[in-house]
């Protein structure tokens, strides 16, 4: 793939993370900063790095694999790796304005 | 699922809870115990526990299997010892009470019913001591609010074994001359154990967490908060294993409670400046009413610690032990925990339907769950009706004081019915309620679900 090519796979599969909502603040988790990085390799592979909004957080797992299905139904994705991480820890500042203003945060 | 940590129990806790507490409002509208009888009369013995055993600490329990896990990012030791503990605490509790009732009776022949209470109420908590003790043992070293979840633990065993002698002194089974000294004069202990050290300070614990989760403020570990965890620790330690001592030393509790009050008052200070704190770095400026009546809690805790303060003062706060008691109970702790209630079976209802699904197809947030402007209303109810009980107490108008124990009543009925809808997910628009393969959520039982 072209780094064109590469670039619009990752922009699509992050477009198809944006059905997996944070069910606390009830936006999706890339506009909500959550998804890291998305970024994708020779035969399909992604690779998603994404946190939570707090450790330990109930839904961490139903996220995690919530972001795994849902980039699986992007076509030619062929194997999907999702790594959790904490480092940076997520803070509000993290999110696009859009979803800062949803939530009329300051 | 793996690292899914969802409580099978917590909603029959609750639901067991708040049947509790219904039946004490009822008591109260009706004209049983405290004010109509004595503070130390049986009827109020009746009610007290019904209100802090069936009720809060229903309630805690059912709450912290959910939440330690969440605190200390580890699983629940057992997800099945919940189910037994709850029999054994609800068994406890009717014998306990069967105890108390009994006392009333000419014969007063309350040994055997508060014999098999000591041993239901005995094994039930230190059964649940146990599965939350070896969660949080596994998850060492410990973030500042598990700690202060750890403190009220060892506050429940003192008050437990304080009730439990208590009982068996009453019921004429303990005799040894330390157990009637500890019987009567240990009354404040067993009161402060449960009240401030089990139920106030693993609430305050589980609020650093929630608060800060809820509002999106800061999370907060720095030297005040350090210091509340410090001075109020030591507070209770002062006025549990100190009082005790006190006690069988020279028969006075009262040093052992005036020394833990600088202390504790501190500490209550501390905890309010960094309550204060959170509300106001809170990102979410349009907060939720589960937030917004924890503020309401909250400040209910504050004009509580001032009434006590301003009853000492004037020297009228023995005499007035009972206002101060349905302020902690209601103006504090109930207001708390309906709050939280309505959070958190909405939160727990989501994770159990729509968590399987997340990323498949389209699912509704939490926040789809309930209606807060029709809920509110009855919070709103809820609160108004406790501070007008308050007043009727403290100026002695028993009548008033049922009146509102009436409102609380047709309150919390209302917040039941809320909480009723929302577990059966009748708030969700029809499209999205039970997308394929979901199964609609048992009442009492949460399940995780694998579509
Ligand atoms: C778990 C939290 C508990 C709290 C917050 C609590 C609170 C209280 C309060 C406020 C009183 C004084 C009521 C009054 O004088 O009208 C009291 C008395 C008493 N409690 Fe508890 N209690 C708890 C658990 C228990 C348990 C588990 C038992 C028994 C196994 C128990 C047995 C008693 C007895 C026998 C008395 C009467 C003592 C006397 O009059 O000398 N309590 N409790």
């Amino acid at each position: 793939m072209t780094d064109d090519e590469t670039e619009r796979f990752a922009g699509q599969i992050r477009d198809a993370l944006r059905n997996v909502i944070d069910p606390e603040l009830g936006y999706n988790i890339v506009d909500l900063g959550l998804v890291y990085a998305v970024t994708v390799e020779d035969g399909g592979v992604a690779r998603i790095e994404m946190t939570t909004t707090t450790r330990g957080c109930p839904a961490t797992e139903y996220l995690k694999s919530g972001a795994r299905d849902a980039a699986w139904n992007v076509p030619r994705v062929e194997f999907v790796d999702v790594a959790l991480t904490y480092d940076p820890p997520w803070t509000p500042d993290m999110m696009t304005d859009e979803a800062k203003m949803h939530l009329g945060i300051a | 699922m793996p690292g899914v940590a969802l409580s099978r129990w917590t909603m029959s806790y609750f639901a067991a809870a708040l049947a509790w507490l219904v039946a004490a409002e009822a008591l109260m509208a009706a004209g049983f115990g405290y004010p109509a009888a004595p503070f130390e009369a049986p009827e109020t013995l009746v009610l007290v526990h019904i209100i802090t055993i069936g009720w809060l600490s229903l309630l805690m329990c059912g709450a912290l299997f959910q939440f330690v896990p969440v605190l200390v990012a580890r699983p629940l030791y057992s997800d099945r010892l919940p189910l037994p503990t709850l029999a054994c605490l609800l068994g406890g509790l009717i014998a306990l009470l069967a105890g108390f009732l009994r006392m009333t009776t000419e014969t007063g022949a309350s040994g055997a019913p508060f014999a098999i209470a000591s041993i239901l109420l005995g094994a039930g908590f230190a059964l649940a001591l146990w599965n939350l003790g070896r969660t949080l043992w596994a998850a060492r070293p410990l973030p500042l609010p598990a700690r202060f979840v750890v403190v009220g633990l060892f506050s429940l065993a003192a008050t437990v074994l304080l009730g439990i002698v208590f009982s068996l002194t009453l019921g004429g089974l303990a005799t040894a001359a330390h157990a009637i000294e500890v019987t009567t004069h240990g009354l404040p202990i067993h009161v402060v154990a449960g009240l401030a050290g089990w139920l106030t300070f693993s609430a305050v614990g589980v609020s650093y967490r929630l608060l800060a989760m809820f509002m999106l403020a800061p999370e907060l570990d720095g030297p005040g908060t350090r210091g509340a965890f410090y001075l109020g620790t030591a507070a209770l330690a002062i006025a549990i294993p100190g009082g005790v001592a006190a006690i069988c030393a020279s028969g006075n509790v009262a040093v052992s409670l005036v020394a833990a009050s600088l202390p504790g008052l501190a500490a209550a200070g501390l905890y309010g400046r960094d309550v204060v704190h959170l509300y106001r770095a809170r990102k979410r400026r349009v907060i939720e009413l589960n937030s917004r009546m924890a503020g309401v809690a909250l400040a209910g805790l504050g004009a509580t610690v001032a009434t006590g303060i301003a009853l000492l003062a004037a020297g009228a706060f023995v005499r007035h032990l009972g206002v101060v008691v349905f302020l902690v109970a209601f103006a504090w702790l109930s207001t708390l925990g309906l709050a939280k209630l309505y959070k958190i079976v909405a939160f727990v209802t989501w994770l159990e339907c729509y968590g399987p699904v997340l990323g498949k197809t389209t699912t509704p947030r939490v926040q789809d769950l309930v209606v807060e402007g029709r809920a509110g209303k009855w919070f709103v109810l809820f609160s108004t009706a406790v501070w007008c009980g308050a007043g009727a107490l403290a100026i002695d108008r028993p009548f008033i004081f049922r009146l509102s124990a009436a409102a609380m009543l047709i309150a919390t009925l209302g917040i039941a019915v809320h909480l009723l809808r929302t577990r059966r997910l009748a708030n969700v628009a029809p499209t999205l309620r039970i997308p394929k393969g979901v199964q609609p959520p048992h009442l009492l039982v949460c399940r995780a679900q694998h579509p």
